[in-house]
């Protein structure tokens, strides 16, 4: 067992888990958490297969991917946490009247 | 003075201009509208480049690909760029007079420039990794769009197609790092090169799914009507018109250069945009509103480009994937002419209620011929770009021998006159209105925009012959 | 590689799945962040494993530190504007239809059989290559930097660095659009001990940020994982209330956000010519170039982020139509 072969295995696990969140999820701000955990995953499958056996270096194109990546995933989170505050003012609001 | 490639031009023109535009919100329109035009221009020169050349290929930094990133433009990627440069210019003219508000204005333009930088950059790409980014800019700047009018059911379904998109993205994303991990490259050329496997079928699969996501064949479609109904006019069009067809364009590439492994796949694609044109024409029938009824009309069109790339199966794809291109180009072209009508309308009668069409004391006459015209490419009747398109849909079907595909695409026409009789019933009647009829507004530049389009939209269907020609230029599908 | 290396790194899966699950499936919102920060955390670790230290900097402070920031904040509003700001565990706020317990199975169980397929197809795919190691080799000496993964970043692969600020810029301009007029919680401020808390660790915080992102270009660090570090100055500086946003203050944000982006594809632009094309940055001037763009991408990625955090533009109530603009 090496540790490419268990954190690949991890990252396709968390990225299922994120699937699953995402599709069954009701709370908004949830679902948003459940797609940053297929992006995590994601991430994983990315930097092990970066990954060679030591002594080699790993390739560091994937890692550069992965930090693309994860800047891309936070911008979409940002923007889709906007919506949620912005909808759900304008659904109290819609209460009070 | 030195000439810059056309190629790096029609990508930072438009991302220039977006700057320009967001630091500059007074100067919005006309910052916006210039950079419009420059990348039209841009677009232009590379038409020219690719009629002498065939195809013309620019390696980022000097590196060449796998390590760099190249951008490749070919005739099918420049007619894409062309379709969305003049929708593009003609939207902007439309929204000029349209946007009334000030900060819709101010926060249209900024938005719109990036969104035309994402689909520039769609069109050229020829590295997948490179591709999920440019997806992510044109959904960023998509989602701000959507919402631009800040109404609760806008906001509501801008969330919907943010999750969509999002969950698009990463499966895309999945696939990517699986093709990296068989292949070790992620340019095109090294999906060509790769060896069927496990991994490169699990990549396809990601990828694929994602894309459907994105570019909402049914049934992942249930972001999509929402959206584009509540969006305001000119995003609407840009959304329903261009910005679906950025990841139907990736598919048609990604299915060339990693084949579906099998015509069962190609037959469920084909049996999904069935159920697109089936379930969408039933749900526009049903629409109470117009610009809901025209949005799952833009379900069934993108039901219908599905049925002409099976159209023929996997042998046929080669020359399938020309009927899917018209279909593309048309329904860009006719689909924001008709969204921008149906804005114009709403504008000047107070609502789009199709039951109360006819009810209206003013008639928005000019408004109403565009949304005339367009419906007439977007139904496929003789002479339109959209007649062209389904005929060469029917034509590869029928000698492929699929008559199933034939009589879906003449029950999806069917449907989709009696879905738009609605509509034009309520343009033609007079009988339910008690009064006078109130004076017409008089025309407005707003209503020159689409009237352009449609007209484009079917005179588009002369110039049949040289479009197909164009595309094929470089090759897209390869030489055979 | 010793059993107690592949033990720690079981145990360490182990529980990054075992927070995955918990932070979807515990009910309180506050907690189910708090379990996402660490599972964070502790996926980075397990990337400085896989020895990608450069990803697991970013990971920490952008994909888990600023994102746990920005769903605290969300979190913080939906109570505010649900009038449960003062109650206890954090349930229910957004609106729910109870999903019929079938349907989540049959969810599950599709997800399931995706995980084997996926599973099965990693297990069928070569490891330990094949991959780009040699090519980034033989180009490291011509980029004109020392670290490969910077010159991934700068020069490579330069093109997706421009996009992905791009993107970021497109977040920014979107989130101004979607919450402009929004009233607003009254921010999650911290109190007085943290505001002399704040200006003792500040200068700090902005040393380290800038020395990440110098360092990126012969170790691991740079732009993004500088820019995260500034951006937390941004933070505190927000949330101890040291720094309010102005609406007088909206133009310079303006040039702020864009400044990483313009600067990227101006130069990209400016080198080509002269037989070189965009982003061909010339052999002697590299070095100076890519630390000029880093530089520059710092600032904009650190007040984006920053911005994205406070949200809304700062508009001055009652907005005065067309004015104060720029």
């Amino acid at each position: 067992m090496t540790p490419d072969l268990i954190y690949g295995l991890t990252g396709i696990a968390v990225f299922a888990i994120g699937l699953v969140g995402a599709l069954c999820a009701q709370d908004r701000l949830r679902r948003v958490l459940a797609l940053k955990l297929c992006s995590v995953g994601a991430g994983f499958v990315l930097v092990v297969a970066a990954w060679r056996s030591p002594p080699a270096d790993p390739d560091p194109v994937p890692h550069a991917l992965v930090i693309t990546g994860i800047v891309v995933m936070v911008s979409a989170t940002a923007v889709a946490l906007a919506l949620i505050r912005r909808l759900q003012t304008l659904e109290a609001e819609d209460d009070d009247d | 003075m030195m000439m810059i490639d056309p190629v790096i031009l029609t990508l930072f023109l438009p991302l220039f201009g977006a700057i320009a535009a967001f630091v500059l919100p007074r100067a919005a329109a006309w910052v916006g509208l210039l950079a419009v035009l420059a990348t039209g221009g841009a677009v232009a020169a590379l038409v020219r480049d690719v009629l002498a050349a065939g195809e013309v290929v620019t390696q980022l930094g000097g590196w060449a690909p796998p390590l760099g990133i190249a951008l490749r433009a070919d005739g099918l990627s420049v007619a894409m760029l062309a379709m969305t440069a003049g929708v593009g210019l003609l939207v902007s003219i439309g929204a000029l007079d349209s946007l009334r508000d000030l900060r819709e204005r101010q926060y249209f333009w900024p938005l719109w420039l990036l969104l035309l930088t994402g689909m520039n950059g769609v069109y050229l790409g020829t590295d997948i990794f490179n591709l999920y980014v440019m997806i992510e800019v044109i959904a960023l700047a998509a989602v701000g769009l959507t919402v631009l009018s800040g109404t609760k059911q806008a906001v509501r379904a801008g969330l919907e197609y943010m999750y969509a998109s999002i969950l698009g993205a990463l499966l895309f994303l999945m696939g990517v790092g699986f093709v990296y991990l068989q292949t070790g490259r992620l340019d095109f050329a090294g999906l060509i090169a790769a060896e069927p496997s496990g991994a490169m079928s699990a990549a396809l699969a990601l990828m694929v799914v994602g894309l459907l996501l994105k570019t909402a064949l049914f049934p992942l479609h249930f972001w999509l009507p929402a959206a584009h109904a509540n969006a305001t006019a000119p995003a609407s069009a840009l959304l329903s018109g261009l910005v679906v067809k950025a990841a139907l364009y990736i598919f048609l590439r990604l299915t060339t250069y990693m084949p579906l492994p099998d015509e069962i796949l190609v037959t469920l694609i084909g049996m999904l945009g069935a159920g697109a044109v089936l379930w969408g024409g039933v749900q526009a029938l049903r629409a109470e509103r117009l610009k809901l009824l025209v949005a799952w009309s833009t379900v069934v069109q993108i039901g219908l480009i599905f049925i002409a790339f099976a159209r023929a199966g996997q042998v046929g794809l080669s020359e399938s994937w020309k009927a899917a291109a018209l279909l593309i180009l048309a329904h860009g072209v006719a689909k924001s002419a008709m969204f921008l009508a149906a804005g114009r309308i709403k504008d000047e009668i107070g609502h789009d209620r199709i039951a109360d069409l006819d009810k209206s004391d003013i008639r928005p006459t000019l408004a109403q011929f565009t949304f005339a015209l367009a419906a007439i490419s977007i139904i496929g009747l003789p002479p339109s770009l959209g007649f062209i398109g389904k005929w060469t849909l029917m034509e590869g079907a029928m000698a492929a021998g699929y008559w199933h595909w034939v009589a879906v695409t003449m029950i999806g026409t069917l449907m989709s006159v009696a879905y738009f009789s609605r509509v034009f019933a309520g343009f033609l009647r007079f009988d339910r209105m008690r009064g006078e009829l109130a004076e017409h507004k008089g025309w407005a530049l707003a209503d020159a925009a689409p009237l352009t389009l449609a007209i484009a939209a079917i005179s588009l269907g002369l110039m049949a012959a040289p479009i197909l020609s164009f595309i094929e230029l470089g090759y897209p599908f390869g030489a055979q | 590689m010793t059993d107690a290396a592949i033990l720690f790194d079981l145990l360490l899966a182990g529980s990054v799945i075992a927070l995955a699950i918990a932070s979807l499936t515990v009910r309180d919102m506050f907690a189910a962040i708090v379990l996402f920060v660490i599972f964070g955390l502790l996926s980075a670790l397990a990337w400085v494993r896989l020895s990608a230290p450069d990803v697991a900097l970013a990971e920490a402070a952008i994909g888990t530190g600023v994102t746990g920031a920005l769903l605290l904040k969300t979190l913080h509003h939906l109570r505010y504007v649900t009038g449960k700001l003062g109650e206890g565990p954090a349930r229910g706020l957004t609106p729910t239809a109870p999903v019929p317990a079938g349907v989540i199975w049959a969810n599950a169980a599709f997800c399931g059989m995706i995980t084997l397929g996926l599973a099965l197809a990693f297990l069928g795919a070569p490891r330990s290559g094949p991959g780009f190691d040699a090519l980034v080799a033989e180009a490291m000496p011509a980029s004109g930097v020392d670290h490969p993964v910077t010159a991934v970043l700068l020069n490579f692969r330069a093109y997706d660095t421009l996009m992905e600020v791009v993107v970021l810029l497109a977040a920014v301009i979107a989130v101004w659009q979607i919450e402009r007029g929004l009233s607003d919680a009254p921010a999650p401020a911290l109190g007085e001990v943290w505001q002399g808390f704040a200006r003792l660790t500040l200068p700090a915080i902005v040393v380290v940020g800038t020395y990440l992102l110098w360092k990126g270009s012969e170790a691991p660090g740079g732009a993004f994982q500088g820019g995260a570090v500034l951006a937390a100055v941004g933070l505190l500086l927000l949330l101890s209330r040291i720094y309010v946003p102005q609406p007088a203050h909206r133009g310079l944000a303006r040039w702020a956000f864009v400044l990483g982006a313009g600067a990227f594809a101006g130069v990209a632009l400016l080198v080509s010519g002269g037989g070189r094309v965009a982003f061909e940055y010339p052999a002697e001037h590299a070095y100076a170039l890519i630390l000029l763009i880093e530089g520059l991408v710092t600032i904009s990625i650190a007040v984006t982020l920053a911005a994205l955090f406070h949200g809304r533009e700062p508009v001055a109530a009652p907005v005065p139509e067309g004015r104060n603009d720029t």
